[in-house]
């Protein structure tokens, strides 16, 4: 259950974001012009996932694994200005619900503008695109209900028909102001986060079907992990809060700077030209202050359609 | 009057060539142009130049395949709701219809060749004009027949080319004697690529990052 001051502030952000949301959906219609021709995207998904490393901890006794069904629609506005450029712009509403650990619930709603530029004719021209994203995520505890923000710039380019890659750097931002100190004179926003990184893809069809893409990325900033009380983890963190999500009186939340370099691979086989099925495995490696350092891996089953 | 029926009468003693094109497989080859070329290369010039469309529909190039004879000036007609900007690098044609809406200028294909189209906008969408040199030229139906009527009486070099094509289409040549009132039937067994093109079906993304 909400308190008043938790509604109070997770209003504030929901209004925050929204406030977001509207002025981007406000600048991709301005740049419609009468003689502009979009088109609409609709998409859905459904899918769910496992992750053997909820709590980002380091410790065994501390990991807590979980899976959830996940669920989420999206509408993209996209309109070429020119051969070259175009800009598009996404709403989109998205949910997971989890087996255990139900307050790790959540229903996230947001917009994305996105500008993209194409450096000639042909599918092969390489390209360049810069999106950003603002989201709402609402949780079932409180403590993670957070608005996002990401900045990302890309480029990338088609090899052939059945090469690309593309490399991206991107800055994000959690708002989040719901975590209580637990020690005097530390934060206890251990969900207000920001990072910056660089991620890399490469992909590969093999025919009309399949296709597969590895991806590797490092991410400089804070993170979260929840573990029992320690010495390290106290002198590496900047803010502390309890986390009751877990159910575990004894484990609490830490938000530390540290540096994650992650991998993900996927095979998408489609179904026919509007559905697909990915599954996804991704792979974290997070090495923080004080030689702490946790591991996630996850999976992912999804089912896109886009009629 | 007169001519008409004179006509007719020619045309009845005109050849016929049936062609079946399958795979490795035996299953029927679909959308494969067949050509035929009188063997001494003299060609007949056609009448006047022949008009034909290529429609894009659904985001997508229809035919997909289309065969026209040298000279042919082809509309790129768009009946989609958005802006395709089709352009070709083909050394056959190359051509760029700026972003549109409608029916642009239509574009004249006069040098013989295969004139892969694309769209700058949407990148999965493949289209393949064969221009022949020769006047007498099919495309294989579903069940990968087609049939190359009213040719005078002659010797042929017939041959077979598709998007999948694994060989040279010249490594595909058949001689044929195409006989009058007479319908000749050849079968091409043709060795076939899997189709590589860029994928239009949606993948997921991943938008939560931490």
């Amino acid at each position: 259950m909400y308190s008043p001051s938790e509604l109070g502030a997770s209003l504030g952000r929901a209004r925050y974001g929204c406030a977001l949301a509207v002025a981007i959906a406000g600048g991709l219609f301005a740049a419609w012009s009468p003689g502009t021709r979009a088109e609409w995207d609709f998409g859905a998904t459904a899918g769910a996932l496992y992750d053997n490393n909820l709590t980002r901890a380091q410790n065994p006794s501390d990991k807590r694994a979980a899976g959830a069904a996940t669920a989420g629609a999206s509408a993209t506005y996209f309109a070429p200005l020119t051969g070259g450029d175009s800009v598009s712009g996404t709403l989109f509403g998205d949910g997971q619900l989890f087996d255990r650990f139900s307050g790790l619930s959540n229903l996230a709603g947001g917009a994305s503008a996105a500008y993209r530029h194409k450096f000639g004719l042909g599918a092969e021209a390489p390209w360049i695109s810069t999106v950003a994203t603002v989201y709402y995520d609402g949780y079932r505890d409180t403590l993670r209900t957070s608005t996002f923000l990401n900045l990302r710039a890309e480029i990338g380019k088609r090899f052939s028909e059945q090469f690309d890659a593309s490399a991206a750097v991107y800055y994000e931002r959690r708002y989040n102001d719901h975590g209580e100190p637990v020690v005097p004179g530390i934060s206890g926003k251990v969900f207000d986060l920001s990072g910056q990184g660089v991620d890399l893809r490469a992909g590969y069809a093999p025919g009309s079907e399949w296709y597969f893409s590895m991806g590797a990325g490092v991410r400089r900033g804070d993170v979260e992990s929840t573990s029992k009380p320690g010495l390290a983890i106290f002198l590496a963190s900047s803010a502390i809060a309890e986390d009751p999500v877990w159910g575990d009186p004894n484990l609490y939340a830490y938000r530390l700077r540290g540096t994650t370099w992650s991998g993900a691979l996927t095979a998408s086989y489609a179904l026919s030209d509007k559905a697909s099925v990915d599954l996804v495995y991704r792979y974290g490696l997070t090495r923080a202050a004080q030689g702490l350092e946790y591991i996630t891996n996850a999976a992912l089953v999804t089912f896109v359609y886009k009629p | 009057m007169l001519l008409a029926l004179l006509t007719l009468a020619a045309r009845a003693q005109n050849a016929e060539i049936a062609v079946a094109v399958t795979d490795e497989l035996g299953k029927p080859v679909r959308d494969a142009v067949v050509v035929a070329v009188p063997a001494d290369g003299t060609l007949r010039a056609p009448a006047k130049p022949r008009e034909e469309i290529v429609d894009q529909v659904d985001k997508e190039f229809v035919p997909k395949v289309q065969v026209v004879p040298a000279g042919t000036r082809i509309t790129f007609p768009n009946r989609d709701s958005v802006r395709h900007q089709v352009y070709s690098f083909s050394p056959a044609k190359r051509f760029e219809l700026p972003l549109y809406t409608g029916t642009p200028e239509a574009v004249v294909f006069d040098k013989p060749g295969v004139v892969v189209l694309g769209c700058n906008i949407h990148d999965w969408m493949v289209g393949y004009i064969y221009v022949s040199e020769s006047p007498y030229f099919a495309k294989t139906d579903a069940a990968g027949r087609a049939v190359l009527a009213d040719l005078p009486p002659h010797e042929y070099v017939v041959r077979v080319w598709h998007p999948q094509l694994a060989v040279a289409e010249e490594a595909t040549r058949k001689n044929v004697e195409a006989s009058r009132a007479h319908r000749s039937d050849i079968v091409f067994t043709l060795p076939l690529k899997p189709e590589v093109k860029i994928r239009r079906a949606p993948a997921a993304g991943q938008r939560r990052t931490y």
